[in-house]
């Protein structure tokens, strides 16, 4: 007896995989699609046609709107991007340090170092000092003075200052090495059962993420209150709550510690 | 008639030689990590480390595996000079470069983003461009499988394919609708962020698209073992296979629902729906069925090898199978892992039993069990099998092989069982050190401690298994014509559905869009679904 060709109706390994396989597609679609979703609350509160809808992960409202009042979740209005973190052209620099050395010098310091309490600028990153300035800007950083200032710059005069103040030399050149000695190890390891990610991780030292501030030799004063802010909410303009969420479990001594670390201005004895 | 020796040799000893150093690399990510060292100072360390390991275990070593058996299994099954051997030849070059041009960024800390990509974070354009070549590289492959294929068909019209030429295409198929999902992925969403086009990335639907390749690719991985179950293991003990029917019925299913089913991976993942989630979870459980097929025809095929050695009784016969051969041991070895694996697979595949190990140890135990375990068994019995075909030396010491074989057996059970374990105490996967000063991990150091000592047992047979290897070289015999397992009965016919691809190529392909075809629109089309990208080691 001749075998019919494969792709024919008379091809029984044909008919039966192929029935087979549409059938049993059909009923998993039919269990997922209608018959779980019928027994969930929350899937079936629109009537069938949104409780497929969510089955098949179409984003809508699922439950009638709440009026309760929606709290705003941006905290930021600064969308960073690599261009940013790119150093501006000489006549940049040039006009951005016209408008630093009149504006922010008196706190940051002619070269950018502070002799107080307020952060060093000088070979701050880009990106860095955009975003902080755009927040005191838009209102979501607050600080009376750099509020004062930030209003009034435009756009162009913000790159221009971040593009000066990366033309600057740091403080303490090199970044936290893993195995500095002193080093806390909530700097090198963090600690893993807190959810908490080591400081080098985006600071600098095992890597740097866009938007991380280069922290080595700040003022500790300055380091300190930051991440007090931080903990407590009071400042909140980190994009995804980053920094709120590292150090909100923190004891003070651990604040104190990583603050004064970060602080040291000469390289750690030991060290080469 | 063997004239593409220096092909799979060469295929072979890159492969054995990458296997050999990214396995010392897993050891030394179990040492690390065990109470037996102090923490990795800079994680990243080990983060570049599984990243190596990964990509030569995941892409390198089973790729030029399954290539170098494919085209052995081309002249030797099909009894026809390999066609288009330049060709084959340029394809190993591309796996070759492409290998050099991924390891690179990897070894220099620019690329340590894990072997599955996990997009937001971004490495150097040239990882993702070393694992495109590699991956065209064995796209060669496939069309010199189906070229040889025809022509052979075109020689001996009305014949059936032989089985393990079968198993072999169908593989080559399987791997050419896998790899798409992950060329589209690094193609069209994480090259134009790498080259520096674009600072966000839609991870979900990258996601999504990995997710198409990463089950499969493990079906990929365990055809080779499974070629070897049909149409070696019967005939090395000595024995004849059950059913050379169901041997194509099972190549042809995995076919078809392997493919389909990676979203069991993204259970926990908020951009695929509930809906979805289910479905492939109910395909993903259909892959047990070609499994089960796999180990009823074996476990009948050895039987039959047992009673014609006068085993007798009802389960007496197990007594009398030849357990001195090697490929006996290896055959139940292979069994036990990937029953182990698979019990612990049918976990991860339900979409609510997913939760409880989501992310943790007991994935880790799980894909090694079965890959490093029940499969590379059999890719160490493929190459004993095959090496004195390539070399012309004579039969290798059965001794030095089953202790090699005991060792694997025995260290990887070591090493992933307790991985199981910590897994279900909910330790993570992914992590580069454990605090087990803190009172409630203390306890669980052990199983860290014991997976280094399982570790340091696989290092040792793989050492094992590239000396005997070596040291076969350069002696002279020459081999006994290689051939495949006979069947018990030869089949007259070969139904003609099962005598070529196309239905089951059609079906793999109309499930996938049933499956992926939603999702994937959905998420493409959704506006606002990019994240930034994190770039890797770019300051």
């Amino acid at each position: 007896m001749q075998e019919p060709p494969v792709y024919a109706w008379s091809n029984r390994w044909f008919r039966w995989s192929v029935s087979s396989l549409f059938i049993l597609a059909i009923a998993t679609l039919l269990v997922g699609f209608l018959w779980l979703p019928s027994v969930q609350s929350d899937f079936t509160a629109k009537g069938l046609w949104d409780s497929i809808c969510r089955a098949a992960g179409v984003p809508s409202e699922w439950s009638a709107p709440k009026d309760w009042p929606r709290a705003s979740a941006r905290t930021t209005n600064v969308v960073l991007t690599s261009a940013m973190a790119r150093a501006g052209p000489g006549d940049r620099i040039g006009r951005g340090a016209t408008i630093a050395i009149q504006q922010c010098s008196m706190c940051h310091g002619a070269q950018g170092m502070s002799e107080g309490t307020s952060p060093n600028l000088a070979g701050q990153y880009p990106e860095v000092v955009i975003k902080q300035l755009q927040d005191y800007k838009r209102g979501d950083r607050s600080s009376a003075i750099m509020q004062t200032l930030a209003r009034k710059l435009s756009d162009r005069d913000i790159v221009d200052i971040a593009s000066y103040y990366d033309s600057l030399p740091r403080a303490r050149a090199t970044p936290v090495r893993v195995d500095e000695p002193g080093a806390p190890a909530l700097v090198r390891v963090g600690d893993p059962l807190r959810n908490i990610v080591p400081c080098v991780a985006c600071h600098g030292g095992i890597d740097h993420k866009l938007g991380a501030p280069w922290l080595e030799g700040m003022p500790k004063a300055y380091l300190l209150s930051e991440l007090k802010d931080f903990a407590s909410g009071v400042r909140r303009n980190d994009s995804y709550g980053q920094m709120r969420n590292m150090v909100r479990t923190l004891t003070a001594q651990e604040l104190d510690d990583v603050a004064e670390f970060y602080a040291r201005r000469e390289p750690a004895a030991g060290s080469r | 008639m063997f004239l593409a020796r220096r092909l799979v040799l060469a295929h072979f000893w890159i492969a054995f030689v990458a296997f050999l150093v990214a396995l010392v690399l897993g050891e030394w990510q179990m040492f690390v990590r065990s109470p037996l060292s102090a923490w990795v100072g800079d994680p990243e360390l080990y983060y570049r480390s599984v990243t190596g390991h990964g990509t030569v275990m995941g892409y390198v070593f089973p790729t030029l595996l399954a290539m170098g058996f494919g085209y052995a299994i081309t002249e030797l099954a099909l009894k026809q000079p390999l066609i288009g051997l330049r060709w084959a030849w340029a394809g190993f070059w591309l796996v070759m470069i492409g290998t050099a041009m991924a390891a690179t960024p990897v070894a220099l800390g620019q690329a340590s983003v894990l072997y599955t990509f996990y997009p937001p974070m971004i490495g150097s354009p040239f990882y993702y461009l070393g694992i495109v070549l590699v991956v065209i590289g064995s796209w060669v492959w496939v069309v010199l499988m189906t070229i040889n294929l025809r022509a052979w068909k075109k020689r001996n019209e009305g014949k059936s394919i032989p089985l393990a030429m079968f198993g072999n295409v169908a593989g080559a198929y399987l791997w050419a609708w896998t790899s798409v999902g992950a060329a589209v992925e690094i193609l069209f969403l994480i090259l134009p962020v790498a080259l520096g086009f674009k600072d966000t990335i839609d991870a979900g639907l990258a996601r999504v698209f990995f997710s198409w390749t990463l089950h499969a690719i493990v079906y990929f991985w365990l055809m080779p073992s499974y070629i070897a179950f049909y149409t070696i293991v019967p005939r090395a003990i000595g024995g004849r296979l059950y059913s050379d029917t169901m041997g194509r019925v099972a190549f042809v299913l995995f076919l078809v629902f392997s493919m389909p089913i990676g979203i069991h991976h993204l259970f926990a993942d908020p951009q695929v729906g509930a809906g979805f989630k289910f479905l492939h979870a109910v395909f993903t459980a259909m892959v047990a069925v070609p499994t089960f097929l796999t180990v009823f025809t074996i476990v009948a095929s050895v039987e039959i090898a047992a009673r014609l050695r006068g085993g007798k009784g009802l389960f007496g016969w197990v007594k009398a199978l030849p357990w001195s051969n090697p490929m006996m041991l290896a055959v139940t070895f292979s069994f036990i892992m990937l029953g182990f694996g698979g019990a612990g697979g049918i976990i991860n595949m339900s979409f609510q039993l997913n939760e409880t190990i989501h992310n943790t140890q007991w994935v880790t135990g799980h894909f090694h069990l079965i890959f490093a375990g029940a499969i590379v068994i059999m890719y160490f019995m493929i190459a004993y099998d095959l090496w004195p075909q390539l070399t012309g030396c004579r039969p290798l010491s059965a001794a030095l092989v089953k202790i090699q074989l005991w060792l694997w057996f025995v260290g990887m059970m070591v090493m992933t069982l307790p991985w199981h374990w910590v897994g279900l105490l909910g330790m993570p996967r992914r992590m580069a050190y454990f605090d087990l000063t803190n009172p409630a991990l203390e306890a669980q150091g052990w199983t860290l401690l014991v997976g280094t000592v399982g570790g340091l047992m696989l290092v040792l047979s793989a050492l094992l298994f590239v000396f005997i290897l070596a040291r076969a070289r350069g002696a002279e015999a020459e081999p006994a014509p290689f051939t495949f397992s006979m069947p018990v009965h030869m089949p007259v016919t070969t139904p003609v559905a099962l005598n070529g691809f196309g239905l089951w190529v059609a079906m793999m392909i109309a499930l996938t869009v049933v499956n992926y075809g939603f999702p994937v629109a959905q998420l493409a089309a959704l506006k606002d679904t990019s994240v930034p990208a994190i770039p890797i080691g770019g300051r």
